[in-house]
């Protein structure tokens, strides 16, 4: 009896924490398709918001600025993310200190990053601009490619490497033909969370953009808009990014446990 | 005596201030099939590893044909190796982790393809080329590390711990394959193991070592009858171990029975003493000048082919092992608790130093 009304508490929290988590969400996508446009009534269906969406300019011009950051640095992030984690694997044992100051920009909160990035360009007197935030994001987006390749490292058997050398490959070779393929899993599952990360990313990007219109880009557009209250575009443009964000994320984590053994 | 094909003279490896292998010198023969075997910590992997060109010579050479290969890397050298552990490429398939070696040579594909499918077919595996590692079975993992480090047709194949990760009789079938299989490619072949009675059935020659010391080397009836240490002695099959003292010109058990053996079978010359004897030299209603000793049973284990008989004496203070065939303990009736006398000739008693 007991056991069975804790059974049902349990689920009733659980439903809560659903509702509260999901039910806003649910709300905006509704409302992004809500012909009037109004949150206060429901006046039928209709695409008409994601059509105004696609001829406002303004909004156009920041998805691709977006899109240009999270691609490149993504990138960028990627290819030193990965070489890093390798080679702090086979530097483990001479210490720890390596490890902690890599995830660093994980823990460290945004805006202390982003105040701390500002002041760098500033002193070096860099032009600030969409390369700028292209740089910021390189540098958290490494330590969370860094953070998954990593993971996978631990289940990693070196013993390949050996044997790959053992028949008759060079470094460069068994990193191409054995390392990569073997953590390509991991590689790509930190891409995607690297993308999903720069996507939305708006304070350091706020920060580190400079002056101008030229690198507003998607989160910077929204919260511009938003300020003249929340409009219906804005709905749609919010569901658009929470869809892209969610199928990066969901194949991040797909390709991430299919690897792994024993999971 | 011709040339041998890989000479290891004085090798030494230092890992800080443990010296895992310490002037070592052996040589080793074409078409030789030789076992390194010793307990762990011997320093038997980390030879290996050196002949491989993972681990760098502290001090001494590797002649590989007379020519010093100590600075040649890993990946130049025409030694390969089997791992433990296999290390198979999960990413590949089994026809494509066989041809990685001969895609490193750069040979044409025509080539690799023709060599790749004879050696599926010589370790019979042809039907799971197209399987990915981890949907193979332990024995056929096994087959395919092999198959990877043959098709270079390296000089020398170097395997660590071969058949460890295999099941018992699996192990006794795949020690019979490795020799036909040497047998079949003409290849060198050094294998590392622990266990002493792989070592004997597989190996031309053994190389015993312990604390990174080479103790002795020879053919598996040489160091099984002639053992030139305690240690060879203990590590190589069962032996009795009866504690002695020199007496006159011969030896003395704790019992004050006379202990003889032969001059050839003396090896120990210090203050105390061991006298060694097989079980299966050990004899029953002995004739009176054999060494001999009385016991009472403690145990008996009936193995199919023969009868272990332990038994419990006075001359030492570990029960004394007899391994009588099924033909000699028949009719016998052997019971625990009854008193049994065996005999054993001056020849097979051996002097070590205890």
């Amino acid at each position: 009896m007991d056991h069975r009304k804790s059974t049902r508490f349990m689920l009733l929290v659980l439903s809560g924490v659903f509702a509260f988590l999901y039910i806003p969400i649910s709300v905006l996508l509704a409302l992004s398709f809500n012909e009037g446009g109004l949150p206060t009534a429901w006046t039928g269906f209709s695409v008409k918001w994601y059509g105004a969406l696609f001829s406002n300019q303004d909004i156009l011009g920041a998805a691709l600025n977006t899109l240009i950051v999270a691609v490149v640095s993504t990138l960028m992030a990627t290819a030193l993310g990965t070489l890093l984690a390798i080679g702090v694997e086979i530097r483990r044992r001479k210490g720890r200190f390596l490890e902690t100051i890599i995830f660093a920009p994980m823990i460290i909160p945004d805006i202390v990053l982003a105040i701390a990035l500002l002041s760098f360009f500033s002193m070096l007197n860099v032009t600030m601009g969409l390369h700028t935030i292209i740089f910021s994001h390189v540098v958290f987006n490494l330590a969370f490619v860094c953070a998954v390749v990593r993971a996978r490292l631990k289940n990693f058997d070196w013993s390949i490497v050996e044997a790959s050398t053992d028949l008759g490959a060079s470094i460069l070779t068994t990193l191409r033909r054995i390392v990569l393929p073997v953590l390509m899993p991991a590689i790509v599952a930190g891409a995607l969370l690297a993308f999903t990360l720069s996507v939305d990313e708006f304070i350091i990007a706020f920060f580190t953009a400079g002056a101008g219109r030229d690198s507003i880009t998607l989160p910077m557009q929204i919260f511009a808009m938003i300020r003249f209250g929340v409009t219906p575009e804005i709905n749609a443009l919010s569901t658009i990014v929470m869809s892209v964000s969610l199928v990066a994320l969901a194949l991040s984590q797909r390709l991430n446990r299919g690897g792994l053994p024993g999971q | 005596m011709s040339k041998p094909l890989l000479s290891l003279q004085n090798v030494e490896k230092q890992f800080g201030t443990f010296k895992a292998v310490d002037q070592v010198s052996i040589d080793i023969n074409e078409n030789e099939f030789f076992a390194l075997l010793g307990a762990s910590g011997s320093g038997k992997t980390t030879l290996l590893r050196m002949i491989a060109g993972f681990e760098d010579l502290t001090s001494g050479a590797l002649l590989l044909d007379g020519d010093d290969i100590s600075a040649v890397p890993a990946h130049r050298r025409p030694v390969n190796l089997m791992f433990q552990s296999y290390a198979l490429f999960p990413h590949l398939t089994v026809a494509r982790n066989i041809a990685y070696g001969l895609e490193m040579e750069r040979l044409p594909r025509k080539e690799i393809t023709a060599r790749v499918d004879e050696i599926l077919e010589t370790i019979q595996l042809s039907h799971v080329a197209a399987r990915k590692p981890d949907q193979l079975s332990g024995g056929q993992r096994q087959r395919v590390a092999l198959a990877r480090a043959l098709v270079k047709r390296p000089r020398i194949l170097l395997l660590d711990e071969p058949l460890g990760a295999l099941d018992k009789k699996l192990r006794g079938e795949m020690q019979l394959e490795l020799k036909r299989i040497q047998d079949e490619f003409k290849i060198t072949f050094i294998v590392v193991t622990h266990d002493q009675e792989e070592a004997l059935v597989m190996a031309d020659r053994i190389a015993i070592l312990k604390d990174g010391k080479l103790l002795q080397i020879g053919s598996p009836s040489e160091v099984y009858e002639h053992p030139n240490s305690r240690f060879s002695a203990e590590f190589i099959g069962v032996m009795n171990f009866l504690p002695v003292v020199r007496s006159g010109d011969g030896y003395q058990d704790r019992n004050g029975a006379a202990i003889t053996a032969t001059d050839r079978g003396v090896l120990g010359h210090g203050a105390t003493l061991v006298a060694a004897v097989r079980p299966e030299r050990m004899l029953l209603n002995p004739e009176p000048h054999l060494n001999q000793l009385t016991g009472r049973i403690s145990a008996l284990a009936y193995h199919g082919l023969d009868l272990q008989v332990h038994l419990e004496t006075p001359s030492s203070p570990q029960p004394v092992m007899v391994r009588l065939t099924a033909d000699a303990a028949e009719g016998l009736n052997l019971s625990i608790g009854d008193t049994l006398a065996v005999g054993w000739s001056a020849k097979d008693t051996r002097i070590f130093d205890a």
